[in-house]
């Protein structure tokens, strides 16, 4: 069992590591740790939907527990710690509803309930001292868990009234499955971390985390890294587990195959569907 | 699931939406929506002056001396800036039709400037050269330009039995051209018409039997206003309010600007009922649910905005 962490982390840290969007991938998240154990972090952050879309939801835990992982609660994880009708993300296409629904269903199923308990004790935020400033942690927004925050659709004075509300220097969201940063001309940041559960959208089945280092005096830095992984067995899985061959498509191929109703134009446009 | 015949200006109200979801005492008070923050601003940048005189149109646009006046080009900026200032998230331009204001390019790039911006069209005026211009401009935008165009129907007939004569085939053509240039729009549709297979589904047959790759389709209820007024009654209690959550209706979050003044969302934009000030400022306070529209707004979920 994981002990639920506390809301406000006691000690500063110098730079951390920050993820979101596991998705039942636990090739991918096994990869990120690996990769982000070699990169000297203070600490390591997940933003929250651990399930859904892929295979054995209940393989993450052990994962994100052993390498001690401070995680906050994501959407999907709300709804399957509180056995909710549907992941809360509204889609209106019948298709990405019925993709939703077949995952939803899927990974309610196989969640222990030792693991919906622990999600349901999970934080919504989380707030830091990063290098001299503060950073809010938040799953979609901090004023909404399932707010998506895309680069194309969030203008520098929303970002602003977001960082004045939550009186923040830095906001780190996940959720939409796009890693995308803004620094405003003021010098505070909007950090998008992206997911390691799903490909971007880009065409390559890589995944992406965040990287965070604030030292003193200097401008906070924030790397994106790519994660690779054995997504031809994650793919198997899925296959082997019944959930919709379009899933596996797009942990082969990078292309998103479903949900797309939510992207913006732009975002769309990159996309093959 | 019986079909209903596509809304005319002499058809009888539809009953689905229309109808109250429980028993709701007429003495019971309006409820009133607190006001949480600015996600949605709505510009009425043409009032009610369209080139199609829709039949369940929500504001009754049309050509002739429209009841709502357009927005002159300072207004319109005066209000995106009141609305960058206060943290807007989205803007949308609406009317009437918004491709009808002599300065609807100037006043898009000067709101997309500020925030992402949408324009809700027929399409009829977006021809070879003004999908030009909008590539251009969402070309250069810093934020997501988004295109909105309006179509009923996946049949021709019945769309234009609603929209009017050849409003099909220029919607269509628009949407074509736009996703020629990459824009991706929106096929936006009111639910005139509920047959055994969704609209959603056959809208989107339609567009990929078109040869737009990526299909985009939103759905609106009909909403007993403008020509569709008095189709519908009810009123939303403070108790159902309650039961769905005051955030769920968009006048928590989104304020229309039209002449007049400023309204509590963009389908009762120039109603005096739905007037909540002279400014946004003045504005972002609790609305009452007042008309029957806000009815089909609780009973749906529905939101205006495109997703």
């Amino acid at each position: 069992m994981i002990a639920p962490c506390r809301m406000t982390e006691p000690h500063a840290v110098r730079r951390i590591a920050v993820f979101g969007g596991v998705y039942s991938n636990a090739h991918a998240l096994a990869a990120m740790l690996a990769d982000a154990r070699g990169r000297d972090v203070d600490a390591i952050f997940c933003l929250g939907d651990l399930g859904g879309f892929g295979p054995h939801p209940d393989r993450v835990f052990p994962l994100l527990r052993d390498a001690g992982v401070r995680v906050i609660q994501g959407n999907y994880d709300r709804a399957i710690a509180l056995g909710h009708d549907d992941c809360g993300c509204g889609y209106t296409d019948p298709r990405d509803n019925h993709f939703a629904r077949v995952s939803y269903a899927y990974t309610l199923g196989r969640t222990a309930s030792e693991h919906r308990r622990w999600m349901a004790a999970l934080p919504g935020h989380r707030r830091l001292t990063l290098g001299g400033g503060t950073a809010l942690l938040c799953h979609g927004s901090p004023r909404a868990i399932s707010e998506f925050l895309w680069e194309s659709t969030t203008p520098d004075d929303f970002v602003a009234r977001l960082l004045d509300e939550a009186q923040a220097d830095v906001i780190l969201c996940t959720h939409s499955g796009i890693k995308w940063h803004r620094r405003l001309a003021d010098g505070r940041h909007l950090v998008n971390v992206g997911v390691i559960g799903r490909p971007e959208n880009d065409g390559t089945p890589r995944v992406w985390y965040t990287v965070l280092t604030a030292e003193p005096g200097r401008e906070l830095d924030v790397e994106f890294v790519p994660v690779g992984y054995d997504h031809e067995a994650l793919a198997r899985e899925m296959e082997r587990e019944g959930l919709p061959p379009e899933f596996a498509d797009t942990v082969r191929t990078g292309w998103w195959t479903s949900c797309l109703e939510v992207l913006p134009a732009r975002e769309r446009a990159r996309g093959r569907f | 699931m019986r079909e209903l015949s596509p809304v005319s200006m002499d058809a009888p109200a539809p009953a689905r939406r229309l109808t109250l979801a429980g028993p709701v005492r007429p003495a019971a008070p309006a409820a009133a929506v607190p006001f949480r923050h600015l996600t949605a601003l709505w510009v009425q940048i043409t009032g009610t002056w369209c080139n199609l005189q829709c039949a369940h149109c929500i504001n009754a646009s049309g050509p002739r001396e429209p009841w709502l006046a357009p927005l002159d080009a300072e207004a319109v900026r005066r209000a995106v800036l009141e609305a960058a200032a206060l943290g807007v998230k989205e803007i949308y331009f609406t009317g009437g039709e918004p491709f009808l204001h002599p300065e609807v390019m100037p006043l898009l790039a000067f709101a997309l400037e500020r925030a992402p911006t949408t324009i809700l069209t027929n399409g009829t005026l977006v021809g070879e050269a003004m999908a030009d211009r909008l590539a251009a401009l969402a070309g250069r935008a810093r934020y997501s330009l988004e295109l909105r165009v309006s179509l009923d129907h996946p049949e021709r007939e019945r769309n234009d039995a609603v929209r009017g004569p050849g409003a099909f085939d220029r919607a269509l053509a628009a949407i074509r051209r736009l996703d020629a240039r990459g824009l991706l729009p929106i096929l936006t549709a009111t639910e005139t018409d509920r047959s055994t297979e969704p609209l959603y589904d056959r809208l989107r047959a339609l567009l990929l039997a078109t040869g737009v790759r990526k299909p985009r389709v939103k759905i609106l209820p009909l909403y007993p206003a403008g020509r569709m007024d008095g189709r519908g009654g009810g009123r939303v209690t403070a108790a159902m309010v309650e039961q769905v959550g005051a955030e769920r209706l968009q006048c928590s979050e989104a304020r229309a600007v039209a002449a007049g003044g400023v309204y509590a969302c963009p389908i009762l934009a120039g109603l005096p009922e739905a007037r909540l000030g002279a400014t946004l400022a003045e504005a972002l306070t609790a609305n009452r649910l007042t008309h029957p529209a806000c009815l089909v707004c609780w009973e749906t979920g529905s939101s205006c905005r495109n997703a």
